[in-house]
């Protein structure tokens, strides 16, 4: 996994960027929970196998919420949301709804064997992998999304790399650091919580803290400006 | 190296999360400009065979701005930015400096080559790229930092010296180079967009709270957000939609 630590750090900067002015403690406390709970699907791991990366990690859940958000606060005539939360908080349901996407399923779909992006309307692990570049000769390549021509049917295939099914996949955590048939064996298990796996998710991590410390010792703007 | 369009992208989020009032096209074009100016400056100095260019990614970029911002908005007692641009400009100016160096000189100090922290003073290329986990069987696991002997000054890995660090193909520009920097790409793009769009502090759902909260920016107490829902916001956003 990308490391919890890492996406809480990337979401700060996101949630704090998507607010501006709005993001006080309150709100970037609600996004984080909102952000970081969906790992617990991982504890689900020993009694449905293949949940870890799979439940809270599905593009799926957080769109129809979104839909029902919108639903609910612009299309009905008496929002029920509206009338128990205030207005305010409405804009940092859509926040974490983006921050989750971007900082945490985004960020670990590029990540080992990704994620279980359409569960449970598709079961299907895939991983963002690529690169993208420019040059004289050749223009833009990018190597991220294959896009494939079935030469016998004519249709258009368009995806990333899947990885494997709920079944075949398993991304080890600290519930289940291994594989569950070979923890089933293991005489010791060694559970790794870990903080940054390489230098760059170190770095989205100090991004965070920074961000958090750079706008607390900013000065409040004059009435005037 | 991390691409020059990553710098601009994380470049872009520190504007959203940083400028606050001062926020709009033009101090954004400036910060994310201020975190490119390393990247593209070190290219320009590959490309023309120049070394000197790396003294763009060292450290005392960030630590001679950060005196001369500190000596003129708090040591003196007539601040010159202040008075000529008032307080954007002084907000505009740390976040700019903020930009150069966390967006534009510590991404690449977290991977390979590494940036040349004390150059000119030695020419060495520092990189901080490991892992840092705790494991219920070995304990504190760590590769960040060199343990023993290092080349340089700082205790710190090195990766070589500060010439001959052209990467990539002749006429080839990477854009982006791994998943996550596709993320923090298409990430800092969408923020921006929003933004500039007006969703945010500016949000219509939000904007007839605004008044409310600047005041109570400081204190934070959970008072203001009853009083923000007054039944007259309810009434002025029905009419919005």
């Amino acid at each position: 996994m990308v490391s919890t630590l890492v996406h809480a750090g990337f979401a700060l900067v996101v949630a704090a960027g998507l607010l501006g002015d709005a993001a006080d403690r309150r709100a970037l406390g609600a996004i984080l929970l909102v952000v970081v709970l969906p790992e617990a699907d991982a504890l689900l791991g020993p009694v449905y196998p293949g949940a870890h990366r799979t439940v809270g990690h599905t593009v799926v859940l957080p769109v129809a919420a979104g839909l029902l958000l919108y639903y609910d606060t612009q299309q009905r005539e008496h929002s029920w949301l509206r009338a128990r939360i205030a207005d305010r908080w409405i804009g940092v349901a859509w926040v974490a709804l983006v921050v989750h996407l971007t900082a945490h399923v985004a960020l670990d779909w590029t990540h080992l064997e990704g994620v279980n992006l359409f569960w449970p309307l598709r079961d299907a692990f895939t991983t963002l992998e690529g690169e993208l570049t420019w040059s004289l000769a050749d223009g833009f390549i990018q190597t991220f999304v294959d896009v494939r021509v079935d030469p016998a049917t004519g249709q258009t295939r368009v995806g990333t790399d899947v990885t494997g099914t709920r079944a075949s996949v398993h991304v080890n955590n600290p519930v289940e650091p291994d594989d569950p048939t070979a923890l089933a064996e293991a005489e010791v298990i060694d559970r790794r919580f870990p903080v940054a796996g390489r230098g760059w998710r170190l770095y989205l991590l100090g991004l965070g803290l920074f961000t958090i410390v750079a706008r607390r010792l900013q000065s409040a703007p004059p009435a005037d400006a | 190296m991390v691409p020059t369009l990553v710098n601009a992208a994380l470049g872009g989020l520190l504007a959203a999360a940083l400028l606050g009032r001062a926020f709009d096209r033009r101090t954004v074009a400036l910060v994310v400009g201020a975190a490119v100016v390393p990247a593209l400056g070190s290219a320009v100095g590959v490309a023309l065979g120049w070394t000197s260019t790396a003294a763009l990614q060292s450290a005392w970029l960030p630590l001679f701005g950060t005196l001369v911002l500190l000596v003129d908005t708090r040591w003196r007692d007539r601040s010159v930015l202040r008075a000529r641009y008032g307080w954007h400009g002084v907000r505009v100016a740390w976040v700019a400096l903020a930009s150069v160096s966390v967006a534009g000189v510590a991404p690449d100090l977290f991977g390979t080559p590494g940036v040349p922290l004390l150059y000119p003073l030695e020419s060495v290329r520092y990189s901080v790229d490991g892992l840092l986990l705790y494991s219920t069987q070995e304990g504190v696991v760590q590769t960040l930092s060199a343990g023993g002997e290092t080349p340089g000054i700082l205790p710190l890995a090195s990766t070589g010296g500060v010439s001959g660090t052209t990467d990539g193909r002749p006429g080839a520009v990477a854009l982006v180079e791994t998943g996550w920097q596709a993320v923090v790409v298409v990430t800092g793009a969408l923020t921006l967009s929003l933004r500039l769009a007006g969703v945010g502090s500016g949000h219509r759902d939000v904007a007839p709270t605004r008044a409310t909260e600047e005041t109570s920016e400081t204190t934070e107490t959970p008072e203001t957000l009853e009083t923000a829902e007054t039944p007259e916001t309810t009434e002025t956003n029905a009419r919005g939609r």
